[in-house]
């Protein structure tokens, strides 16, 4: 999952969308962020390369909103609705995913395990498929973004 | 002719002379003063003097070649370029500099190895002018340099190249080189440290390290006087020209001299950034103005207009009345004169024997055609070579006649003040009770002690009050380890989540903080407000910032008191607190991996074995730290203790993401 500047990166995503949670006077997701780019990539766990600045789950509260929307702990988010978060600083990953005025979050994430996945069952070069609904099915989606 | 060469000459020679004199001033300096922020700057001043010296030097060397050349007669077939057009000139303003480094990350996050500091600034040089910015301080705290100092040139012509040169100079400690015998030195230097004799070495041995300072360009005719005291040697160069000039930012590719080994070394990422705008004379300035008699085309034969037309920039403006233009009336039309624009002389009037100038403009597919007349045939004459001299000077400036680029000047600053350094305060608090401590520090001083009347409640302050009232005296340069971090930092923070002071976010600077959390408590905070606060899982390793708040005591040597004291404390238990402290110097990265395990109360003076203990138990404490998460309901804190109020934990929030060492987690 690491990238080379200037070069598009490619990635197999699975989407998911998580329905936020009313709590108190707040809405959340029930899961904790880390990286960014403005932090240090070396202290990053889950991460594979470990030059790699983005933003991964760090955590999931059980029974939580994003539990049962089946994100996984080391997940890497590439977008929330729509927005890249391959090149995000921290700050701005959380605001992105804590804006009270959105109910719902789409998530478009990534892992190793899905790569595997893929190159399992389709060989080598998996080919793009649509999916019937929007809800949690594995996509062989290829993520491409421009990364600068 | 001659006259205003020599005019010219004198003139040079009093610049001459007048940097003579400057130069004179700053070595007397130099010599004279005591603290290094001054030597540098003196320093400083001396390599501008010399720099200007050489180049007026070298423009009377051109001065008087060229004069010996005009006094050979000239062939025939060498003159011609004495009718050549010359282009106008203008100002070239360059701004916001700004140079990236490139710390390795064991430097920047970790803050490993000495600190390294150096004095740099830039010398900017275009045609005769040479000015220099301010110096800046940099070690590996910054990320870049920065001069802010907007520079204008006046009289720069289309062909301009600016050079800029950054120099630096090494800010440590002042060997002063000249006068140590060269055996002594060499003794000296083998046997002191790896790196403190390299260091040495580099200062007395000029060597490969410092070129001569101005590029070597031309040769020396006066010799630069030898000053004992700080030296600035080349860093980086590079020269713009007018193809890089536009309106906003560009980064420049810098060639870089010297190396690792030389002492004023910076890591640079090898470009620059900044802003160089261009304002020719044309731009700026009538070019030429007069009355003229404009028709338009398509209108009525006779109708001819009466105006007073100016030109500049890229448009002809036609008023009704001369005092228009000093008014500042709005024109009555304004004719656009630009590279697309084509202007032709028309056949002569066959009744006036004048001819027309006529201009064509293309506005959106259609061509508009002004036709203009002059009064004479001189007139027309003279407009027409105005308009050719516009067009060449445009078709010369290229990009800056589009549009008027803006030169902003900074508002007048005053010279600022030798302002607390932006080293870390590890090497230069001095905690003296009658010196004017730095205000940060007596900012979290002054909050250290509002925070403890607010958790008299809990009735620990006292004890810890008594220790902190010990703290006056000037701390040892603290060794960054853990044992000595253990032992004394512990009675620092009460085994209460410390909150972080509530000093302005912008104020502290990343030195700063870097130092104190080396000094003071630092994962003590942490684990303990990893039940409670947003940071969980992630051990903030090492030298983090929520704990700045415990800094007074960081500055006061540990001693044995203080483990006595720390038994009191642990004796009250931790409510919650727990966690283990990760020894911050090197944690393998396998240990980061262990969250605080909630139940584990560590006693705090046995924080380095705790930490093997907690590295070998990652695995486990990973899940038991998993589930505490669950406990706690997701948005709010505190699992077990009073929590902090909102607006600390924003603050201490705040201060965590500023420190690029934490790696950061947030709830959504």
């Amino acid at each position: 999952m690491s990238f080379v500047p200037g070069q598009p990166v490619t990635a197999v995503v699975q989407r998911i969308e998580i329905q936020k949670l009313r709590q108190g006077d707040k809405l959340i997701l029930g899961f904790s962020i880390g990286g960014g780019i403005d932090q240090d990539p070396g202290q990053n766990p889950f991460s594979e390369d470990k030059t790699d600045k983005g933003i991964y789950v760090t955590r999931i509260s059980p029974g939580g909103p994003a539990d049962v929307a089946n994100l996984r702990m080391g997940d890497k988010i590439m977008q929330v609705n729509g927005w890249d978060m391959t090149m995000v600083t921290h700050d701005q990953a959380r605001k992105k995913l804590t804006k009270q005025k959105e109910d719902v979050v789409r998530l478009l994430i990534t892992r190793k395990s899905l790569e595997e996945t893929v190159s399992q069952s389709k060989g080598k070069n998996p080919k793009p498929c649509t999916y019937a609904n929007e809800k949690q099915n594995l996509n062989d989606v290829m993520y491409t973004n421009n990364v600068r | 002719m001659s006259n205003s060469r020599n005019l010219r000459d004198s003139d040079i020679q009093k610049k001459i002379d007048h940097e003579i004199r400057m130069r004179d001033g700053a070595c007397k300096l130099l010599a004279a003063c005591s603290q290094r922020e001054q030597a540098l700057e003196a320093a400083k001043s001396l390599q501008t003097c010399s720099t200007r010296i050489m180049a007026y030097m070298s423009e009377l060397q051109r001065m008087k070649e060229a004069q010996v050349m005009q006094n050979v007669p000239r062939r025939s077939s060498d003159a011609g370029p004495m009718d050549e057009r010359l282009p106008c000139k203008g100002k070239v303003a360059i701004s916001d500099l700004r140079i990236p480094l490139m710390w390795k990350d064991t430097e920047y996050f970790k803050n490993k190895g000495e600190l390294h500091r150096c004095a740099v600034f830039c010398l900017l040089q275009l045609g005769g002018e040479i000015f220099d910015t301010d110096m800046v301080i940099v070690d590996r705290t910054l990320t870049d340099i920065c001069f802010d100092n907007a520079i204008v040139f006046n009289k720069a012509s289309p062909g301009f190249e600016l050079r800029v040169e950054l120099y630096s100079c090494c800010s440590e400690d002042d060997y002063s080189a000249g006068s140590t015998p060269r055996k002594l030195a060499s003794k000296l230097s083998s046997s002191l440290g790896r790196s403190a004799g390299k260091k040495l070495r580099a200062a007395m041995e000029p060597g490969p390290c410092s070129p001569v300072s101005n590029g070597g360009a031309s040769p020396l005719l006066l010799p630069v006087p030898s000053v004992p005291g700080p030296k600035y040697h080349l860093l980086a160069h590079t020269s713009l020209s007018l193809s890089q000039i536009q309106d906003g930012f560009r980064t420049h590719d810098l060639t870089i001299s010297g190396n690792e080994e030389c002492s004023y070394w910076l890591p640079l990422y090898g470009s620059m950034c900044c802003r160089l705008v261009a304002q020719p004379y044309c731009m700026t300035q009538q070019m030429m103005s007069g009355c003229l008699k404009v028709k338009q085309c398509g209108g009525d034969p006779q109708s001819w207009t009466n105006v007073f037309a100016v030109l500049k920039g890229t448009s002809l403006f036609c008023y009704h009345r001369q005092e228009d233009v000093e008014a500042n009336v709005e024109p009555a039309f304004t004719i656009g004169i630009n590279k697309e624009t084509r202007i032709r002389a028309s056949e002569k009037d066959p009744q006036s024997k004048v001819q027309h100038i006529c201009i064509s403009n293309q506005y959106g597919g259609e061509e508009v055609t002004h036709t203009l007349t002059a009064e004479s045939r001189e007139d027309t004459h003279r407009w027409m070579e105005a308009f050719w001299q516009h067009f060449y000077d445009m078709s010369q400036w290229k990009q800056c006649c589009d549009d008027l680029m803006k030169i902003e000047l900074p508002s007048p600053r005053k010279p600022a003040s030798i302002t607390p350094k932006q080293g870390s305060l590890y090497h230069e608090m001095v905690i003296d009770s009658t010196h004017d401590l730095s205000s940060t520090v007596s900012d979290i001083l002054a909050r250290r002690m509002q925070e403890l009347e607010l958790r008299s409640q809990l009735g620990m302050s006292p004890t810890w009050m008594s220790v902190f009232e010990e703290n006056d005296t000037k701390p040892a340069a603290f060794p960054r380890q853990c044992n000595s971090r253990l032992s004394g930092h512990s009675p620092c923070s009460p085994h209460r989540r410390p909150l972080s002071p509530a000093s302005p976010p912008c104020c502290p600077r990343l030195g700063l903080l870097s130092s104190d959390a080396s000094l003071t408590s630092d994962s003590d905070s942490h684990c303990s407000t990893s039940p409670c606060c947003h940071h969980r899982g992630w051990p903030e390793p090492s030298l983090n910032f929520p704990l700045l708040s415990s800094s007074p005591f960081g500055l006061r040597p540990r001693t044995l008191s203080l483990d006595a004291k720390l038994s009191t404390l642990r004796g009250r238990g931790y409510g919650g607190g727990g966690g283990t402290f990760q020894c911050p110097c090197q944690p393998p990265p396998s240990s980061r991996l262990s969250p605080l395990p909630i139940s584990s109360r560590s006693p705090l003076s046995q924080r380095s074995t705790q930490t093997t203990l907690s590295c070998s138990s990652s695995t486990s404490s990973n899940s038991s730290s998993n589930s505490e998460g669950s406990h706690s309901p997701e948005s709010s804190e505190g699992v077990l203790f009073s929590r902090p109020s909102p607006a600390r934990r924003s603050l201490r929030n705040l201060r965590a993401r500023l420190d690029p060492r934490n790696w950061l987690q947030s709830q959504v």
